[in-house]
């Protein structure tokens, strides 16, 4: 069978003003005439920012504001790959034991100190207490200050893929004054190094940043790359405004109140697709799709009905529903085009829709009816609705399929329970972006897998995968992981989803990306 | 609520009276009540909403969780009259059905609050020591705004049918105790109970045979409007995506699933909410008869949610 | 009346007790709490431990309950880790959004209602008066966030007369304030005229059929100065003792409109809080608000006392 990978030939006829993932290559070239200063930009997102701390949390609707506020060591590049930002760069040993990791001078925070070594072992031994995903620096045994402008890493053991997770930006290491390292998660002043500067947070309502006049300029580099690069901040102020109804970001946005909606529905985005007033950015691939099935109970402790489960689902018509049309196939458990890409592996079980099948291998397993409960939650709607296109589908092939859809708080206990739940939907945002690691670390021990029983085979893979020290033998190790999740079926890859974003047509240079980067950006007329 | 004469241990005066009187008010009730034009017209209503929701599987013209991915959010037209959803869910099946949910909580929650309410409002009634207790209980609950205990506790409990009736019964409740109470007081202290009492009628037979039957009325008034609220507030809770869960459809949750949509498919939220109005009419039309037949000293506009 | 309006106050302590004792009940039946929310949707197990154990939220209920009372007799409602900020200050930055959208409400239900139902009684048994209970029996039985909804479609998005939602401080701009208060106020007034013009209807017609109004034609006193000057003063105390009474419902049912219209108010933060478990938020949130509630029920009963004296002795 062919690889299903295409983009959905239903909705191909949407025109889409499309800025497709552009390489670091081509932003090199900034355009040098038309940039505006000044001006007041709005961004409208659905919900609050948890924290404008941005070491405690891995949400999104943080990222995208804090991302403009606060920098860190290293960070990647547009085609994902560590680049140092506030690092002048990293000596690492040879034995891998110490990477010793020089700072840029003169970078100002905004309350006008400069950065030095101090700040940094601070900040990082902050984010060993308060972190949310702490345990990345659960390698390193010590951060010693080795120069005014030098910090050393001496490390526990060898590490290859410990660069990689230092830089993600999944909840990011960010370097913050000194004086703020002894406050607890929440309380600290929302002082950063980034071109944009902490003004007001009314929440409900809204957050403010301003330009930071003194914002010292990665000279490095000629443009913008990734979450580094040379960042040139041109609006004055930048408002993010929460609106949770999608309906009324979408008539901001017409009425001209907003100039970026951050995630715009598909409905509307058709609508307006002629708009002359409204560009659409499309950022595809954005997330995995994905169903994961609880091994610790009946019926879903059965391979045999968890492989029911796999063929009977018609992944074309989840993606098209959950994803409101925004979406292509992909049975991978990476992106295609990127370094892991495992090929046709798995593909002849993805996308079938054989109910036959589904009932001879439901006879095998000697299934009679058992409730098959799926676990979702309407906060992020394609959680929502691609629960109930899933039970519609088993319940066709004669699977007892039920909803609990319970909200986003509730549905996150309920999972980490081992039992109460058989399937449970999952938007995957930021772990494929971050490559096989990350994606597969969600799967296996030491963390608890999204699937509750590891499975000792995949867990084995996962430690041969962080400890490959060639990129040739983590993709060999990577192909095996992929076959392994089309014998286990523990988790199920239903498709890759996009995100689609709309601006008004005065907004200019904004290319997108995994958080709004509101520098570079500026406003026409 | 039976149709012997009165109690034996009454004095034979006393209880012809009463039964004469009580023969004499049903005789005749049922036909003012169908000659009060408001009634007629609420009772009618009710009448097709209720038919509608017991037929649903008859009526409506495909399964009202069949998705077609290749209708999504279809305008009204000859083939899906009301229009498609979000997932290309016919949304008249999806109304149609919907109104059982509707018919169902609002039973349910009259039932319930109609129970409660009597228990609680007897009791503060006719036990003096729990008075107090009762009513600074049911004080501190009417003291929030009753949507907003009901949707924190369909929030506690899980989003399901039987847990918004329950909030909504916790919701609802301490209101109708109220009137219970109320009226029970009213009738305590007439002229016959005394009468009762004194020829040495026990507290149980005293507070059945007396006392509930006489504060019936206004309890059934009451319970109309119940019935009227909880049809609208099933449709805050799915709203507000605390109501009856996902595929099956409740009104509450059809408007819900609309709400995203209503630059693009108006149709999604508008026709469900027009069927709440209109069942709500009905029965606000019923309850206004009710209360001009049954109870005619009380004409207060009724209790808002 | 003093000593009426203190034991009033006194009573209200109890019910608030009551009041903070359910959201304690509440809390204890909810699910999940708010390191979901803080450590966002990739979060591990362990992260969300590490966070819970942070916040102290791994300790029992009771504790938590006796030091929630310890701070609420300091006068502390306690501190939102989400929102980053006192509870009080929090909710007390919310009350005027609230307050103003109940209070607009109610300004614009009684002057509406108060005219159908004068209408109506004048012009007892037409067709003006059916015309007008008419109405008046439908705003009562639409539902208000529903109503809301097909408002946003009709005039903000089909008319574009008004913002689809969204909230613009008085202070900041009067004329854009009013424009984003105008749609949630009119729908949030609907229901609540449907109630007071049948009110003001059936007073007028009690007083209208009394005596010295019939007196007072026959002598050749002008209809309109009696209707006006006998007529709705007399019929003033049911009708102001409704109006009471909707206050409260008005603002309950501000909390769902808020919603429907993405206005700042107390009821949408609550409503945010209980969906992102912020638990400081909801106690401290449902607290302050039955304390208004409590606080307007007092007043009422005051209106109430001050035009019939015999309510103050009794109780």
């Amino acid at each position: 069978m062919r690889p299903q990978l295409q983009q959905s030939g239903l909705f191909r006829a949407i025109t889409v003003a499309s800025v497709l993932a552009l390489s670091a290559g081509a932003l090199g070239a900034p355009a040098a005439l038309a940039q505006v200063q000044g001006g007041e930009l709005v961004v409208v997102q659905g919900s609050n920012p948890p924290s404008l701390d941005a070491m405690v949390t891995s949400s999104q609707a943080s990222r995208n504001i804090n991302m403009n506020m606060y920098e860190t060591l290293y960070g990647f590049s547009e085609d994902v790959r560590p680049i140092p930002i506030l690092a002048e760069g990293v000596e690492i040993s040879d034995d891998g034991l110490t990477y010793v990791f020089t700072l840029r001078q003169g970078v100002l925070f905004h309350n006008g100190k400069e950065m030095t070594s101090e700040d940094v072992k601070a900040s990082l031994e902050r984010y060993r207490v308060v972190g949310a995903t702490a345990n990345k620096l659960d390698p390193v045994r010590e951060i010693e200050v080795t120069g005014p402008y030098e910090v050393t890493f001496h490390m526990v053991a060898p590490t290859p893929t410990f660069l990689e997770s230092f830089s993600s930006p999944r909840a990011p290491a960010v370097i913050i004054p000194a004086e703020d390292a002894e406050a607890e998660a929440g309380r600290t002043s929302l002082i950063g190094t980034g071109p944009y500067r902490f003004v007001e947070f009314v929440p409900d309502s809204h957050v403010t940043i301003e330009r930071f006049d003194d914002y010292t300029a990665d000279t490095r580099h000629d443009g913008v790359d990734g979450f580094g690069g040379r960042k040139t901040a041109y609006l004055d102020r930048v408002i993010f405004r929460i609106i949770p109804e999608p309906g009324a970001q979408v008539a901001a946005l017409e009425a001209g109140e907003v100039h970026i909606v951050e995630q715009m529905p598909m409905p509307a985005a058709r609508r307006l697709a002629d708009s002359p007033d409204i560009t659409l950015y499309e950022n595809m691939p954005w997330a995995f799709t994905t169903f994961h099935l609880n091994l610790n109970v009946p019926p879903t402790d059965n391979v045999k009905f968890r492989e029911a489960v796999q063929v009977a689902l018609d992944m074309e018509a989840i993606m098209a529903i959950s994803s409101e049309g925004l979406y292509q196939l992909n049975h991978g458990w990476q992106y295609p085009g990127t370094a892991y890409w495992a090929g046709d592996i798995g593909a002849e079980y993805y996308n079938l829709g054989d109910v036959d099948r589904a009932q001879e291998l439901l006879a095998e397993a000697g299934y009679d009816g058992e409730t098959f409960s799926i676990l979702t939650d309407p906060n992020i709607p394609q959680h929502g609705r691609a629960a109930v296109v899933i039970a519609e589908q088993l319940n066709g092939v004669g699977i007892n399929a039920v909803i609990n859809q319970v909200d986003w708080p509730t549905a996150l206990s309920i999972r980490l329970q081992d039992e109460g739940w058989n399937g449970w939907t999952l938007q995957m945002g930021i772990e494929p972006y971050l490559g096989p690691v990350g994606t597969i670390a969600t799967l296996t021990s030491p963390a608890r897998p999204h699937f509750v029983v590891p499975d000792p085979e995949l867990d084995a893979l996962y430690q041969e995968l962080i400890s490959g020290v060639t990129l040739e033998e983590r993709q060999e190790t990577f192909s095996r992981i992929q076959a392994r999740m089309y014998e286990i079926f523990a988790s199920i890859k239903i498709g890759d989803s996009g995100l689609m974003q709309a601006g008004r047509a005065n907004v200019q240079g904004f290319i997108p990306f995994r958080f709004p980067r509101m520098h570079d950006v500026w406003l026409e007329g | 609520m039976t149709a012997d004469a009165g109690p034996a241990a009454a004095p034979p005066s006393l209880a012809r009276e009463v039964a004469r009187a009580r023969r004499r008010r049903r005789q005749g009730f049922l036909k003012r009540l169908f000659g009060h034009p408001s009634f007629l017209i609420g009772f009618m209503i009710l009448a097709a909403f209720t038919m509608t929701a017991l037929l649903a599987e008859w009526l409506a013209p495909y399964g009202p969780t069949r998705i077609n991915y290749r209708a999504i959010l279809a305008p009204p037209s000859a083939e899906h009259w009301l229009g498609t959803d979000g997932f290309g869910r016919d949304i008249l099946s999806r109304v149609i059905h919907g109104t059982q949910v509707s018919l169902r909580i609002g039973i349910y929650v009259v039932v319930l609050t109609g129970i409660m309410g009597t228990v609680l409002g007897t009791l503060a009634s006719y036990v003096r020591w729990l008075d107090a207790l009762i009513m600074r209980g049911l004080d501190g609950l009417m003291a929030f705004p009753g949507v907003l205990l009901a949707i924190a506790l369909a929030a506690a409990l899980g989003p399901s049918e039987t847990n918004a009736m329950i909030a909504l019964t916790v919701a609802f409740t301490p209101r109708t105790a109220r009137v219970v109470r109320a009226s029970v007081l009213v009738v305590q202290e007439m002229q016959y109970i005394e009468a009762a009492r004194a020829v040495g009628a026990g507290h149980g037979r005293i507070v059945f045979r007396y006392i509930l039957a006489n504060a019936l009325s206004p309890l059934i008034v009451q319970l109309t409007f119940v019935f009227a609220v909880s049809i609208i507030a099933e449709a805050i809770l799915s709203f507000l995506g605390v109501g009856p869960p996902p595929p099956a459809p409740s009104l509450g949750n059809i408007i819900a699933d609309g709400r995203s949509y209503v630059q693009e498919a108006w149709w999604i939220a508008v026709f469900p909410g027009i069927v709440i109005a209109v069942a709500v009419l009905g029965l606000n039309l019923m309850g206004d008869g009710l209360r001009d037949v049954l109870d005619p000293r009380q004409r207060l506009g009724r209790d808002g949610h | 009346m003093i000593g009426f309006l203190s034991r009033r106050l006194l009573s209200a302590i109890p019910v608030l007790f009551v009041v903070s004792l359910v959201t304690f009940l509440i809390l204890w039946l909810v699910p999940g709490d708010i390191t979901a929310e803080i450590a966002g949707p990739d979060a591990t197990a362990e992260d969300l431990a590490a966070i819970r154990a942070r916040l102290g939220l791994d300790r029992p209920l009771w504790e938590r309950a006796l030091a929630w009372y310890a701070d609420l007799f300091r006068g502390d409602l306690g501190y939102s880790y989400l929102l980053n900020r006192p509870v009080s200050e929090a909710v007390l930055e919310r009350l005027p959004v609230t307050l103003s959208l109940a209070g607009l409400a109610l300004v614009m239900a009684t002057a509406m209602g108060m005219l159908l139902g004068i209408l109506a009684a004048v012009r007892h048994n037409t067709l003006v008066d059916q015309g007008a209970m008419v109405t008046a029996l439908i705003g009562l039985s639409i539902p208000d966030f529903w109503f809301g909804i097909v408002m946003i479609i009709l005039f903000g998005v089909w008319l574009g007369w008004f913002p689809t939602g969204g909230f613009v401080p008085l202070a900041e701009d009067p004329v854009g304030w009013a424009r984003s208060m105008a749609l949630p106020a009119i729908t949030l007034a609907l229901t609540q005229m449907g109630v007071i013009a049948r009110m003001t209807r059936s007073a007028m017609l009690d007083v209208l059929g009394q005596d010295y109004i019939r007196t007072a034609r026959a002598k050749g006193m002008k209809r309109s100065t009696v209707v006006f000057r006998h007529g709705l003063r007399n019929a003033m105390i049911p009708i102001v003792t409704v109006v009471g009474v909707i206050t409260g419902v008005l603002l309950s049912g501000a909390v769902v409109i808020e919603t429907v219209f993405s206005l700042p108010g107390v009821g949408r933060l609550i409503i945010g809080a209980i969906q992102r478990r912020d638990f400081p938020i909801i106690q401290g949130g449902l607290l302050i608000t039955a304390c208004v509630f409590v606080f307007v029920n007092i007043l009422v009963d005051m209106l109430y006392a001050w035009f019939d004296p015999r309510v103050r002795n009794d109780r």
